[in-house]
């Protein structure tokens, strides 16, 4: 047979666990599994950032949070039956769901004194702002327990102290005990829906008037279909119920004003999954994710799918989404949107999400396993900085994407090839080395597993070997003394000795540590062919 | 320390850059590991077919039971002719592989009873057609009519068609030790700490004929062919060291010219 060969492959097109192991051999570069990794926006796959405590006091004990909000300088959150806003989580946190609140606003002192509004049995969080002329705009919260009323909260004054400020609340009456799960601003309106006596009607505020469903403009429409979310898109407003979508149109006019469908064949399982990202409304339906635009377009059930290459994933998703909290965010720097799912008695370790990533052919999905996040959000905060936070079902709040751990604990991430044929499945073939291009933020030192035949039990499998060859470079204007490697390549190549032989075998990197994130672009792979056996 | 059989295989497997086993996966090994496993039983065969009579593979250390006179020994029996070679084998898959046909010797020192002068001399081999042809009638006629005129002090080994004994012309008439060199058969490598028996400097004719068997297995042949001739040359040296390492020299005793 002939002597050594080469092979290279460049990482990219994320996780696929739609496709059966012969036509993967047609796409080297996609992964297998992708665990704690993302799609990088510049190629291959980068290991994720960890989370970090958001400050060191909690808001409400150890009570679960039930909905984030980048607001002001700070954070609104709603943890337990109660509504707090703090700005940096070190200190004790402003309770906000307060009664009596003066209609022209309190001082801190005031509104720190009122008695408590009393909030039932508070599930996950909806909100909506209303930014008006007001500072930082009107908050209005809903939450998916069907118990309460929209709560509205303002906040006025731009002191960096919380004591300098002005505090408004008050909980929106709809229709006399009317209560709402889900919200949305929509062309100067308020639109609610989740009523549990009414659950197919919307409602909508007065003209520019939130606080108000009986004055002009307002007015409500009842649908055929149980609605489960509402998004405001572009001049539209999607609605999306368990087996249909519609679209309210012309808001404005009440003669014009009416619903269309936009497809009665698809419905979203949950209002938390629905987020706007690259110009298109993306939201999870019993058979995949999908993107409002493509659906309306396409009015197909399969064509508007855009999560065909996890599609295994989200059956077995769809399938448990009874018992399932999802929540989801959008990472604008990273073109991402990020969809975390768990049951109500699934620990932090075992939680679990899905990264998607936009990339020029659509989106590239990997897995997340380890971070709890039934709430979480994302937005840009006063200063203009986008800011990212999820909290947990103890009571903690997060400041999400960022160091090197799970708030201290190890990030367990995996990356694994398809099997690689080499161009011939029947020969069997000796591999001599790899160079694994990587791209290291820091010292890292991920191990690389190889698994030959499809980890075939009867072929022999080489023990796992770790790369500990990965320094951090040093690059001008950026390397501190010391701390990085003079002379180390941006972008290495690790080259790394193997043994073994079989058909086919793919490669896994892996880690389990809290050294920074790496990722890994490509792979090169000298092999000797040696005869069909 | 002798090499073991996991050490051969591991040396294998790493010259062709495959997965080495270890103690605890040595008895489940698969695919190329198991072959290799093979492999080498296969190339310690090949070894000893083609020389049986290297040192290493010796039946038992030479003078063990009669100074200078071999490592077996079989006393005769008067009136007896045909001996089996290995007294306690029962069939010729646990016989000797090989014995020194040209190198019997007769005795009777240390026979019990027996006084100066002693018998000591080489027994001449010959061939089962010039035994057939000149001494077995005779000496068969007279031990089968009761007459032991025949017998006598052994000067001829014969061997059986069988190869599994050796027979003495004339048919001993007292007790003999009749020593000579075997050479044992060897035995297939199993547990991971089973030892070769010859010395760690000539493993390397092992580890070649595997190499060779392994490349054809993997149909490469220029390997196969590289690792091929590596093994003669390493036999050939090992022959040369174990078999021929004394002086070699020349005489001629005739007297008449």
């Amino acid at each position: 047979m002939a002597g050594s060969q080469p092979f290279s492959v460049p990482l990219g097109g994320g996780l696929n666990k739609s496709t059966n192991s012969l036509n993967l051999l047609q796409t080297p570069g996609v992964a297998t599994k992708l665990r704690n990794f993302e799609v990088s926006t510049e190629g291959g796959y980068r290991r994720i950032n960890g989370f970090s405590l958001f400050g060191d006091t909690l808001p409400n004990t150890t009570n679960d949070v039930e909905g984030l909000l980048v607001y002001a300088d700070g954070v609104l959150a709603v943890v337990g039956d109660d509504i707090f806003f703090s700005q940096d989580g070190e200190s004790t946190w402003l309770q906000l769901n307060k009664a009596s609140v003066a209609s022209s606003g309190d001082n801190f002192s005031t509104f720190s004194g009122r008695s408590e509004l009393a909030l039932t049995g508070i599930d996950q969080c909806e909100f909506a702002i209303f930014e008006g002329t007001s500072d930082y705009g009107e908050v209005i919260i809903t939450d998916k327990s069907g118990n309460n009323k929209p709560f509205l909260f303002k906040m006025t004054g731009t002191s960096a102290n919380l004591s300098a400020r002005t505090y408004f609340t008050s909980q929106i009456t709809i229709s006399g005990s009317t209560k709402a799960k889900f919200c949305t601003i929509h062309d100067q309106h308020l639109v609610v829906a989740g009523d549990p006596t009414t659950p197919n009607t919307i409602y909508y505020s007065g003209t520019n008037d939130i606080d108000s469903f009986s004055s002009t403009g307002s007015g409500s429409i009842t649908l055929e279909d149980k609605v489960v979310g509402l998004k405001s898109f572009r001049n539209e407003l999607f609605i999306f119920c368990q087996n249909s979508i519609f679209k309210l149109q012309n808001i404005n006019n009440s003669s014009t004003v009416a619903v269309v469908p936009v497809t009665k064949n698809v419905g979203c399982l949950d209002g938390q999954t629905i987020q706007e990202i690259a110009g298109d409304l993306i939201f999870l339906a019993p058979d995949g994710f999908r993107t409002v635009a493509g659906t309306s377009r396409i009015g197909d059930v399969e064509l508007g799918t855009i999560s065909q290459a996890i599609q295994p994933l989200i059956n077995d998703i769809a399938a448990a989404a009874n018992t399932l909290q999802f929540s989801s965010v959008v990472l604008r720097d990273k073109s991402q949107y990020r969809m975390f799912y768990s049951t109500s008695s699934d620990t932090a370790a075992t939680s679990k999400g899905i990264i998607g990533t936009l990339r020029p052919k659509g989106f590239e999905w990997s897995e997340t396993l380890g971070i709890q996040a039934p709430a979480i959000t994302s937005g840009f905060d006063s200063t203009g900085t986008e800011k990212v936070y999820h909290g947990d079902r103890d009571g903690k709040i997060y400041n999400h994407n960022t160091g090197n751990n799970f708030n201290g604990a190890n990030i367990e991430a995996e990356y694994q090839s398809p099997d690689y044929d080499y161009g011939d499945l029947g020969t069997l073939k000796t591999l001599d080395y790899a160079k694994i291009s990587f791209t290291p933020e820091g010292d890292a030192q991920p191990t690389l597993r190889i698994r030959f035949d499809y980890d075939s039990l009867d072929t022999p499998q080489p023990a796992d070997v770790v790369l500990t060859e990965i320094p951090e470079p040093a690059i001008f204007g950026l390397a501190l003394f010391g701390s990085q490697k003079f002379g180390a390549s941006e972008q290495p190549l690790v080259r790394q000795s193997l043994t073994g032989s079989g058909h086919s075998n793919f490669f896994k990197i892996f880690s389990a540590d809290t050294n920074a994130p790496y990722s890994i672009n490509g792979l090169y792979i000298n092999y000797r062919p040696s005869g069909r056996q | 320390m002798a090499t073991t059989y996991l050490d051969l295989s591991n040396e294998v497997l790493r010259e062709l850059n495959e997965v080495v086993m270890t103690s605890g996966t040595f008895s489940s090994a698969t695919g190329i590991q198991s072959f290799v496993k093979d492999a080498i039983n296969k190339s310690i065969f090949d070894i000893a077919n083609e020389e049986p009579q290297l040192p290493f593979f010796s039946a038992g250390a030479s003078g063990g039971t009669d100074p200078f006179y071999g490592n077996v020994t079989v006393a005769s029996v008067a009136g007896t002719r045909w001996y089996t070679l290995k007294t306690d084998s029962s069939s010729i898959t646990t016989d000797y592989s090989s014995v020194d046909w040209d190198d019997f010797y007769l005795t009777t020192i240390n026979v019990s009873g027996e006084t100066t002068p002693y018998v000591s001399k080489g027994l001449k081999f010959l061939t089962l057609t010039d035994w057939k042809r000149y001494y077995r009638d005779s000496e068969n006629s007279d031990d089968a009519e009761g007459s032991d005129a025949s017998h006598g002090e052994p000067v001829y080994v014969i061997k059986s068609p069988d190869h599994r004994k050796f027979g003495l012309s004339p048919i001993p008439d007292k007790v003999y030790n009749v020593h000579f060199y075997a050479f044992a058969k060897p035995t297939a490598l199993s547990a991971y700490n089973d030892t070769i028996v010859m010395p760690e400097q000539y493993s390397n004719v092992i580890t070649a004929r595997t190499r060779y068997y392994v490349h054809q297995f993997k149909e490469n042949l220029q390997q196969a062919s590289f690792a091929l001739d590596e093994y003669k040359k390493n036999m050939r040296t090992m022959k040369s060291n174990l078999i021929n390492p004394t002086p070699k020299y020349m005489s001629d005793d005739r007297t008449y010219f």
